[in-house]
């Protein structure tokens, strides 16, 4: 029970690190700009390469209203609570922001948030939809013009050497979230998708050397741990923008257990190895990356990537069932989730939607889950 | 009140014009397929040359589901689309097509013919892109996609609002549209069957140069005073800049239309006898609840500027029609909001009181820029905006009625 407590405490420490921006904030501290990303298709290895740091940009406000006054109330939550944070003052210590034309919302908030706060350095990354040769020229053009924008702000020649050493610490980081993965897919899982999500949004509020060398001792534990034996119902958690760890906790409070995910957030964000060391390895990565991004091969529909990627990761967990996390403003969700329940429908994969609105969980939110729980588990 | 007393409406007369346009448009839809062309589905700022170049018929889901609103239709395909799990706030386009597709009985008729491709082109929102894959999934056809950035300052420096000519393009962005411009007439080619033509391709192009040069014309006519026009025909343009530019009816209409308000502008003659008040306005029109423009003019307050028409105009120049199709991507819609300078200078000129916006839900391209651009105004140009929410398609959210009367509150707190 002692080593529990500790595993615990260990976690606890590193998603204290994202709640309350601390390393972020000394690192700035000690001179290092620091610079919030918009997406998770964003290549964080351009920025490491500078020195600086790239920060997700994850709001932690429980309510929007000064957000309100800004954007349509109707959108989705995550670009909400960002610019609710940004209103507050939360994310004054950043010196820059990145986003990238992933979709609507994240488009037009880009321009939102830029209009209303005004930082001192802003870029909006394009990204191909398709995957065709070149798209790809152009997206690794695209990704040097924006090298070009971020040395002139950070007054630093760019280096190629830098990037593939920041790509090697990249790199290292999706190793051991593999390593880390695969213990939430043995049969007793050593590690709950609560325990999951708190590491992974840790990873987004430090340099990933950091995180490097901070996650082996927890690994280790993890390791240690027997594994959770009496849950009722192995679950994937399917989303977007999502990182609302208390309902994860609430899911696992009713016997699920969730054992995989595809959130922009999670498995979403970090997997996906750079096959090499320059730019053109990097973009090829990042225009590759297939969890919600509308980016699809030439002859593909983007939805069919997407249903891949979740497929994959259902056998890889051996899932028995699927919790969709549908925010109502999220235009992704709204287009896929049709797709997503009828092709898991056909496979006899029980699917359960949550409507996720603020605040949450909410009482009836429980009960549909407890039901869903049962009647699966 | 006794200021509020309606006053006679006199438009401009362009409904004859629009009915021949669509009779001869639709006449060619026909014909095109009897002869056993292919249908291809287009939304808005493509490049509609293309229509005229490869001999195709076209449809347009953003104007059926505009149509279905008019007709009232719209509200139970948005409910299908909700029934079938689609999200509620997605753009009202997708919902009614959607709604369409999946429960035809719904649907007012004639339903758009079934495509045999889609082209979407990223020149306005990422929705496009999104609602093609949903589309082309369920028909099974192929799509293209031309990858249009959307576009920033650092790119663009400033753009003339109107003809769409920026101070600079960055050679990367314009490259690689071009590029995906060339493989989407390749992609026409083989869809549509019908071999690249040079010929036809300038010509056609040398028809657009002069029908958008006529629209620009007419957008300028309409910021005289008093303001010549009303919104109920103004509006409607866009189905010309977005649609049907390269047509020879287009040109026809362009042409009739011009000499009509140009008279008028020269008669001095308003839209109302007395006008009180020149408003802006933005956003997509509520298909379904028109007539709250012309209860506005009736009024006295008129709309010399409407942004979502100037968006929709660019002008080509035949001589470089590539770059011209790229060029109708940037529009203020499809850029960073420190690209609203453009629009300010041109709104400038047309010595406006207040401005009324429209918040399309779920559509978060003209709603997301909906705060910023009523802070511009005020800021620049020193105009307080009445923000209405107003779903193009769907009633309920701004029953008529309730718009009347905030636009009432709004222009007597101006007067
Ligand atoms: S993917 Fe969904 S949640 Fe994420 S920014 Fe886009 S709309 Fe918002
Ligand atoms: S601009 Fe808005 S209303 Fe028009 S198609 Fe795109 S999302 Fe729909």
């Amino acid at each position: 029970m002692g080593k529990e407590v500790e595993k615990a405490e260990k976690i606890d420490e590193l998603y204290n690190s994202f709640l309350s921006r601390e390393k972020l904030k000394q690192y700035k501290e000690n001179g290092k700009k620091i610079i919030g990303t918009l997406c998770n298709n964003v290549p964080e290895e351009i920025i490491h390469s500078f020195g600086a740091v790239p920060a997700r940009m994850l709001g932690l406000a429980d309510s929007t209203e000064l957000a309100s006054s800004k954007i349509p109330t109707w959108v989705c939550l995550y670009t909400k609570r960002i610019m609710e944070d940004a209103l507050r003052g939360d994310f004054d210590f950043l010196d820059g922001i990145v986003g990238m034309t992933s979709d609507d919302t994240k488009s037009q908030f880009y321009s939102a948030y830029t209009f209303y706060l005004k930082p001192e350095f802003s870029y909006l990354i394009q990204i191909p939809y398709v995957r065709d040769d070149l798209s790809l020229n152009f997206f690794r053009k695209e990704l040097e013009r924006f090298i070009a924008k971020l040395s002139e702000f950070i007054e630093e020649e760019f280096s190629e050497d830098r990037l593939a050493k920041s790509i090697a610490i990249y790199n290292e980081f999706r190793e051991l979230l593999d390593e880390l993965l695969a213990l939430r897919h043995l049969d007793s899982p050593k590690l709950s998708g609560e325990d999951w999500l708190k590491i992974l949004l840790s990873s987004t509020a430090m340099l990933k050397e950091d995180f490097n060398n901070s996650l082996p001792p927890v690994l280790a534990e993890i390791k240690d741990f027997e594994g959770y034996k009496d849950y009722k119902l192995r679950i994937h958690l399917s989303g977007t923008d999502f990182y609302d760890v208390e309902i994860v906790r609430m899911i696992e409070s009713l016997g699920g257990l969730v054992v995989s995910d595809d959130l922009c957030t999670a498995e979403g964000y970090y997997k996906g190895i750079v096959e090499g060391f320059n730019l053109k390895d990097l973009a090829k990565r990042y225009l590759n990356q297939s969890a919600c991004v509308l980016t699809a091969g030439l002859e593909n529909l983007s939805i069919e990537d997407r249903l891949n990627f979740i497929g994959e990761r259902l056998r890889e967990s051996k899932a028995d069932a699927i919790i969709l996390l549908r925010d109502r403003g999220c235009e992704i969700c709204g287009h896929q989730c049709p797709f997503i329940l009828q092709e898991f429908g056909k496979m006899g994969i029980p699917t359960l939607i949550l409507d996720l609105d603020s605040p949450y969980p909410t009482e009836q939110m429980r009960t549909r889950v407890e039901a869903f729980i049962e009647s699966y588990g | 009140m006794e200021d509020l007393k309606l006053q006679e409406w006199n438009p401009l007369g362009y409904k004859t014009l629009y009915r021949n346009l669509f009779k001869k448009h639709l006449a060619r839809q026909d014909e095109l397929l009897k002869q056993g062309k292919k249908v291809g589905w287009f939304f808005s700022f493509h490049p509609s040359e293309i229509i005229y170049i490869f001999d195709v018929v076209p449809a347009f889901p953003e104007q059926y589901s505009a149509y279905a609103a008019a007709r009232g239709s719209s509200v139970d395909l948005i409910d299908a689309s909700i029934t079938k799990g689609f999200g509620h706030f997605l753009c009202d386009y997708f919902k009614t097509t959607i709604g369409m597709i999946e429960e035809p009985e719904k649907a007012t008729k004639p339903l758009m013919p079934k495509p045999d491709f889609i082209v979407d082109t990223r020149a306005l929102c990422v929705a496009h892109h999104e609602m093609t894959e949903v589309f082309a999934r369920k028909y099974g056809i192929p799509k293209y996609t031309v990858n249009y950035p959307y576009w920033t300052s650092d790119a663009l420096g400033k753009v003339d609002e109107l003809t769409k000519i920026p101070e600079r393009v960055d050679e990367l962005y314009m490259e690689y549209s071009i590029a995906k411009l060339k493989g989407l007439f390749e992609f026409m080619e083989k869809v549509s069957g019908t071999p690249f033509d040079e010929e036809k391709f300038k010509d056609v192009f040398e028809t657009s140069e002069k029908t958008s040069k006529l629209l620009i014309d007419i957008a300028k006519l309409m910021m005289s005073k008093p303001t010549p026009g009303s919104q109920r025909e103004i509006a409607d343009l866009v189905f010309l800049g977005f649609f049907v530019l390269g047509s020879d009816y287009a040109y026809e209409f362009a042409e009739k239309g011009y000499e009509m308000i140009k008279e008028r502008v020269k008669r001095k003659e308003g839209v109302v006898p007395e006008e009180k008040l020149r408003l802006l306005t933005f956003g997509i029109m509520p298909w379904h609840s028109l007539s709250l423009y012309e209860y506005c003019e009736m009024m006295g307050a008129t709309f010399p500027v409407n942004l979502y028409v100037n968006a929709s105009l660019h002008l080509c120049d035949a001589k470089n029609p590539w770059e011209s199709m790229v060029r109708r991507s940037m529009h203020f819609t499809n850029s960073t909001y420190d690209l609203l300078d453009g629009v300010v200078e041109n709104a400038r000129k047309a010595d406006l009181d207040g401005a009324l916006l429209l918040e399309n839900t779920g559509c978060r391209i003209t709603s997301m820029i909906i705060h910023p651009l009523a802070d511009v105004l005020q800021e620049e140009l020193g105009i307080p905006s009445l923000i209405l929410e107003a779903p193009q398609c769907d009633p309920r959210v701004m029953p008529l009625e309730r718009a009347k009367t905030q636009v009432e509150a709004f222009v007597e707190s101006l007067l």
